[in-house]
């Protein structure tokens, strides 16, 4: 019952790709997406499937309404205090079993003009140790013959966290880990709640350059403030292990450009993206992914892709806090180590044909099913458990999904 | 020292109206640099296919970016909804 996931992160990220799904969609249909996520290694590993599933309702020319489910069914083992003396090797023969379930649910209303949307959205998510409420807002205009489009966004989240109850006045060194999610939200003695508060805004330009040539620019800043650890890790301090102790606050800034390019002669897309970050915790990251999208067969689609992406390490992080403390904070997240990620993988596509007069299976007006995997190579150079490399460094993600359009 | 003390603020804040006026040109250069381009709808035709179109990989795009946020440090930028090819 360890849930191991940058919650708040995840569900701003929940509101955001909302927007984009609910704005791009102006027909109705029906869709259901699944993904599956395994990574292990020595004592530890970790499987997420996430099952999802959306329904579109287009009510005339003028709105469209959707809903959506989406879970993350979690099991695995992870490490919960990192860098405990354990013996002869290391921290990972301490490894603890968790599984959790979280499910969200969603709805956006999307008004639609010739040139101009305006879409709101709402979800709620909850977990045994979770609770968020979302939403948000985007606004979106085509113009100059369609060649240009500008989105902005703005998602608000409000969520709490379950943590064990201690005196607020308690200095962090002094402070536990919460041992499981028993009792979490059911007025237990021993629980108690931390509050998180996320505000995102974004901005998108689209632009059609020529005939073969498309871009897309995004800008991304965010503001976290509130419990950003994670309640279960404690870290190895010395003569103890503390529950691991982030800043409240984190402000993040991003900034991402797209390029397609038709390739005449192939009938393919050359997809390249590349992006840069910065937060105020110091992590600063580089993404860069190309794909290449490729005609098959009618309706049949190939795309392969290689993505990588590296990022120095938060201010406040240090591999071994015992010789090495980085002022008042401390961490047992890999994830604001320095690291780096090699990910490769390919997608098929097919968008059904249909009849002659455009029916696919004599009802639909449009069926499409995707498939894809990808293998993720990570690289936690400065991350260590006590003396041990991180065993879990590749990880496996496929996805399937079907959409129909009535 | 009290002059230093009194001119930094000023200095910030002096830096604060230049970044705004900058990303104001920005944003005034960027939609005269869009309004000159013209591509003519009869000529969209390979912009309208999905492998050209942003945000197109709908859910299982979402379900992507859900397991590298959750994975990595860093977050967003990750594109919005397609357009900007007359053709949705």
């Amino acid at each position: 019952m360890q849930l191991r996931l940058p919650r708040p992160a995840a569900a701003a990220a929940t509101a955001i790709l909302l927007l984009g799904a609910g704005v791009a969609r102006a027909e109705s249909g029906i869709g259901t997406t699944t993904t599956f996520f395994h990574e292990s290694g020595g004592a530890l590993d970790m499987t997420v499937l996430t099952p999802s599933a959306h329904a579109t309702v287009d009510m005339g020319e003028a709105a469209t309404v959707s809903a959506r489910w989406e879970a993350d069914v979690v099991s695995g083992a992870s490490v919960a205090v990192v860098d405990a003396p354990g013996g002869t090797v290391d921290a990972i023969t301490s490894a603890t079993t968790l599984s959790d379930v979280r499910h969200v649910f969603g709805g956006s209303l999307t008004f639609n003009d010739d040139n101009t949307s305006l879409t709101g959205t709402y979800d709620y998510g909850f977990e045994e140790d979770y609770r968020s409420h979302g939403m948000s807002i985007s606004a979106r205009a085509e113009m100059f013959e369609r060649n240009t489009a500008f989105e902005v966004s703005y998602a608000r989240g409000w969520d709490r966290v379950c943590t064990l109850l201690q005196p607020r006045a308690q200095e962090a060194v002094d402070r536990s880990r919460l041992p499981n999610a028993d009792g979490c939200f059911q007025a237990e003695m021993e629980r108690d709640t931390v509050d998180v508060s996320l505000q995102t805004f974004q901005g998108g330009w689209t632009q059609a350059w020529t005939p073969v040539l498309t871009t897309q620019l995004t800008l991304t800043a965010q503001i976290l403030n509130g419990f950003q650890g994670n309640p279960y890790r404690a870290v190895w301090l010395g003569r103890t292990a503390a529950q691991e102790h982030h800043p409240e606050n984190r402000a993040r800034y991003a900034a991402g450009l797209g390029v397609r390019f038709w390739v005449k002669p192939l009938r393919g897309a050359a997809q390249l993206f590349g992006r840069l970050y910065r937060d105020s915790w110091g992590v600063e990251s580089f993404t860069g992914e190309i794909a290449y999208d490729q005609a098959i067969l009618a309706g049949l689609r190939l795309k392969a892709r290689g993505r990588y992406y590296t990022q120095i390490g938060a201010s406040f992080y240090s591999d071994d806090y015992q010789r090495f403390p980085q002022g008042q904070y401390f961490t047992g997240d890999r994830e604001l180590s320095p690291m780096s990620s090699v990910t490769v993988g390919g997608q098929l596509t097919w968008d059904v044909p249909g009849n002659e007069e455009g029916d696919v299976l004599g009802f639909l007006g449009g069926l499409e099913i995707v498939g894809k995997a990808d293998l993720i190579f990570h690289d936690f150079s400065e991350f260590h458990y006590g003396r041990a490399e991180v065993p879990t460094d590749t990880a496996l993600m496929a996805t399937f999904g079907i959409e129909a359009i009535f | 020292m009290a002059s230093r003390s009194s001119s930094e603020p000023e200095r910030t804040r002096a830096s604060r109206v230049g970044g705004w006026c900058v990303l104001l040109i920005a944003a005034l250069a960027m939609t005269l640099l869009a309004a000159c381009v013209t591509v003519r709808p009869e000529d969209k035709e390979f912009l309208a296919e999905p492998a050209m179109t942003f945000g197109s990989g709908g859910e299982a795009r979402a379900q992507d970016e859900h397991v590298f946020v959750n994975r990595e440090g860093s977050f967003g930028a990750g594109g919005v909804s397609g357009g900007g090819c007359g053709c949705n």
